[in-house]
């Protein structure tokens, strides 16, 4: 704005601060903003959505769904960082499942163990084995390739809702997305689900169940997810080793 | 011209496991500059080994795929019209590793 | 999911598969025996005697003859105009006729209703109380200026468009080209400009592509008030709406969606209705092929925006899956619709007719949601929210819906100033209030009309 029209691109300046170069092009509102300007807004409006929508009270046992995958691990991260810059009063857990899928999450169970170590939160395991007395390959072997996605997904959230109870916690925070919500709502149009599309969409959901729900990054943005643990320094990175260095992520061609 | 790409989310996996590449890539012929565009195809014709519809699709990179140069979101210095320079880092970042 | 989609695949596809096999056989010895479960297999559902030779493929889909075909699609435009009280005898109504295949099957219809009702009228003639029979014309929006084409091509299409219109069953339609800058009462010359103006201060594609929409709408409306018409037909087919519901959702536009996707609006002056709702474009093409119904092909082009994304998407998902489209319209039909999503009842003075008409009436879903406070002045969307507007630009930002603010409206003050300054009389006139007041006499009519049928 300041040079004439948009041609000189590189040498605008950041949004937000008006002093830094932009290092990204915010997907939700298309500003350019600099690193140190998009952290903060960043960890404040999951803050925002957080005090805004009441989804935690002091004093609750809160676990985080993880499976040491991108969200998960940059939502156990932001939770303990505003839990103590902003006194929510919070019991941070990690919950991790193991579906007993060799070579699947082994790596990434190794990077829920280091996240574990590196923010002081409690880890809890629980395997299909316990839950079920059958491994996921188990399972494969029985059922074939075919429909074991679904039998996953049952397991899986029905696991995880388990390990909550184990744990005794009063609210279970999952690192669903802003592009996993849309996703969501554009499935449920083509199947004709209207129940599941009436509730897709909340913040929190199962408060009449015995362990609620809750979407912490309902309003961010997969890419800014990505992006966040680039932006920190060196130390930092090391926990976000889904990233570099140690191979912590589900190949996403599983 | 010497540069440094790096591959991360489960990109590394379509080329070989390796997440950095210390790479030198020469100017295409009739060329002043190298561009994001020719890296691209230089990439798929050299790196990729494995599934190129992982990366690429048309000339692009495949929807869900960051691309940073220098540390800087490649949609603010104009995505495949991005000019390289000697020694730039360029990261490749899939998004759709699970969450 | 991927189960749903595999079971509806396995399923359809299994009769080709099923023919090909019998082909095959039929070289075979016992070709006599073939030969009669080839007969059984490709008889029209509904008659059951004829050979089957159209294969719809979705919902209620089956393998037809020709004239059960032709004979199903209609009745479900039938029943469409019927239950909703589309149209009444004393209505004139104006189709709105792109060239495309759904608003020429549109034309067709409309026209085959029309020669039924003076037949008819006709044969009653004599009698008392015999019912008027409806008028029809047509309206070919003329977007050269917008998507320049060739005049020897512009002027081909109109001369085709004419030749369609002539050909219907009598009596004779009155056709009217108008173009779109015709929406500007200033003289045609400068009515371009400012249009072009307008158009070139929306840089975002799909607002650009979204603003024509609403243009055009609105130069329909001018032709159908100028010239006296009580109806506005739209070709609006499954396919369409099932686009317009995604489109809608992805630009946040889930609060006015029930306005858009339902038989009638009455939003409009003239009220609008979508006849064709419930047929999906495969089947309007089909129709378009079996009886050589002429397709004018011109202005057609597919954006790079939004809109243009999702109806490729939901072409290759209703491939995959035939009946995709319908459950999509099927998902977002269980929008509330609002209370101008039904068409109002005439003057008093038509009582007798409106006392005949409400026999046929059944289906009417009761209206539950409230008015909306206000309408976008560009869109026309209705708003939960009352956004005041004057005059001034940034007051008229206020009037907009969230969704036109985004996707059309410029950012920058200055630009707004410009935007403003093109935009037609028409569009001004609705921010400043003329048109919520007028829309709210026409909702006081669809309220004391659920009162009534209460009674």
């Amino acid at each position: 704005m300041e040079m004439e029209g948009g041609e000189k691109s590189r040498s605008r300046l950041c949004s937000i601060c008006n002093q830094r170069r932009p290092a990204l092009k915010r997907p939700k509102t298309l500003q350019q903003i600099c690193r140190e300007c998009f952290y903060v807004v960043f960890e404040e409006e999951i803050h925002r959505v957080i005090v805004d929508n009441n989804l935690f009270k002091p004093g609750e046992r809160i676990a985080i769904g993880a499976s040491g995958g991108k969200d998960s691990t940059v939502l156990a991260y932001v939770m303990s960082e505003l839990n103590r810059r902003h006194n929510y009063g919070l019991d941070l857990f990690l919950l991790s499942v193991d579906e007993g899928i060799t070579g699947y999450r082994d790596d990434s169970l190794e990077t829920v163990k280091r996240n574990e170590l590196q923010y002081g939160l409690p880890l809890k395991v629980v395997s299909y084995k316990d839950l079920y007395g059958w491994t996921m390959d188990e399972i494969v072997k029985m059922i074939g390739l075919k429909n074991n996605c679904t039998f996953c997904g049952v397991f899986r959230r029905q696991a995880l809702d388990r390990g909550a109870a184990l744990l005794k916690v009063d609210k279970l925070a999952t690192g669903h997305n802003a592009d996993d919500i849309a996703e969501t709502v554009l499935l449920n149009i083509l199947r004709g689900d209207i129940a599941r599309l009436s509730r897709c969409t909340s913040i929190i959901t199962g408060e009449d169940g015995p362990i609620p729900r809750c979407k912490p990054f309902k309003y961010t943005y997969e890419k800014e997810i990505v992006i966040y643990p680039l932006s920190y320094t060196p130390l930092i990175l090391l926990s976000f080793s889904f990233l570099f260095g140690f191979d912590g992520t589900l190949p996403f061609i599983y | 011209m010497q540069l440094t790409l790096e591959f991360g989310g489960g990109l590394e996996l379509l080329c070989d496991s390796v997440k950095v590449h210390s790479v030198d890539v020469d100017l295409p012929a009739e060329e002043k500059k190298l561009t994001m565009k020719h890296l691209l195809a230089w990439v798929r014709n050299n790196l990729i080994k494995e599934r190129p519809e992982m990366f690429m699709k048309g000339d692009t990179v495949r929807p869900g795929v960051l691309v940073l140069v220098n540390d800087c979101d490649w949609e603010l210095s104009g995505q495949l019209d991005t000019t390289l320079e000697n020694k730039d880092v360029v990261v490749f970042i899939s998004t759709l590793h699970g969450g | 999911m991927a189960c749903n989609g595999t079971g509806c695949q396995s399923g359809c596809y299994k009769d080709t598969t099923g023919d090909q096999h019998d082909n095959h056989n039929n070289s075979a010895a016992d070709a006599n025996a073939d030969d009669n479960n080839r007969r059984h297999r490709t008889t029209c559902l509904k008659c059951k005697a004829t050979e089957a030779t159209v294969f719809t493929g979705g919902d209620g889909g089956g393998r037809f003859c020709a004239d059960c075909f032709r004979s199903n699609l209609y009745g479900k435009f039938k029943l469409a105009v019927t239950s909703n009280a589309m149209i009444s005898p004393t209505d004139k109504v104006l189709v709105a006729f792109s060239g495309g295949p759904s608003s020429r099957v549109a034309l067709q219809f409309v026209s085959e209703m029309q020669l039924k009702a003076q037949k008819n009228y006709d044969a009653t003639a004599n009698r008392d109380r015999s019912l008027p029979v409806f008028a029809v014309g047509v309206a070919f929006i003329d977007e050269s200026e917008i998507h320049p084409v060739a005049s020897a091509a512009f002027d081909k299409a109109v001369e085709d468009i004419k030749e369609i219109v002539s050909n219907l069953p009598l009596p004779t339609k009155e056709l009217h080209v108008a173009p779109i800058s015709h929406v500007y009462s200033t003289k045609t010359s400068d009515g371009k400009q400012m249009l072009r103006n307008l158009t070139n201060s929306v840089s975002d594609a799909t607002g650009k592509e979204d603003l024509l929409t609403h243009l055009r709408m609105l130069s329909l409306q001018k032709v159908a008030i100028k010239n006296g018409y009580t109806k506005l037909v739209l070709g609006s087919c499954t396919s369409r709406i099932a686009c317009h519901v995604l489109s809608a959702t992805v630009k946040g536009q889930g609060y006015s969606l029930a306005a858009d996707i339902q038989y009638a609006d009455a939003r409009w002056e003239v009220p609008v209705v979508l006849p064709l709702r419930d047929c999906p474009l495969q089947e309007l093409n089909i129709l378009c092929n079996l009886d050589s119904l002429k397709i004018v092909d011109i202005f057609n082009e597919t954006g790079a925006g939004i809109n243009g994304l999702v109806s490729s998407f939901v072409k290759i998902l209703q491939e995959e899956n035939p009946s995709r489209e319908c459950t999509i319209v099927r998902t977002a039909g269980k929008l509330t619709p609002f209370p101008f999503n039904r068409i109002p009842e005439a003057n008093v003075d038509d009582a007798d007719l409106v006392s005949q008409r409400r026999q046929k009436k059944f289906n009417l879903k009761p209206i539950e949601s409230l008015p909306p406070e206000s309408f976008c002045p560009i869109c026309n969307s209705p708003m939960s929210c009352y956004g005041n507007a004057e005059s001034r630009p940034e007051l008229f930002r206020a009037a907009c819906c969230p969704s036109c603010q985004y996707q059309i409206l410029p950012d920058e003050a200055s630009s707004m100033d410009q935007f403003y300054s093109f935009l037609p009389e028409s569009i001004i006139a609705r921010a400043k209030n003329g048109n919520q007041k007028w829309i709210r006499e026409k909702i006081q009519d669809c309220l004391l009309l659920d009162d009534e049928d209460e009674v």
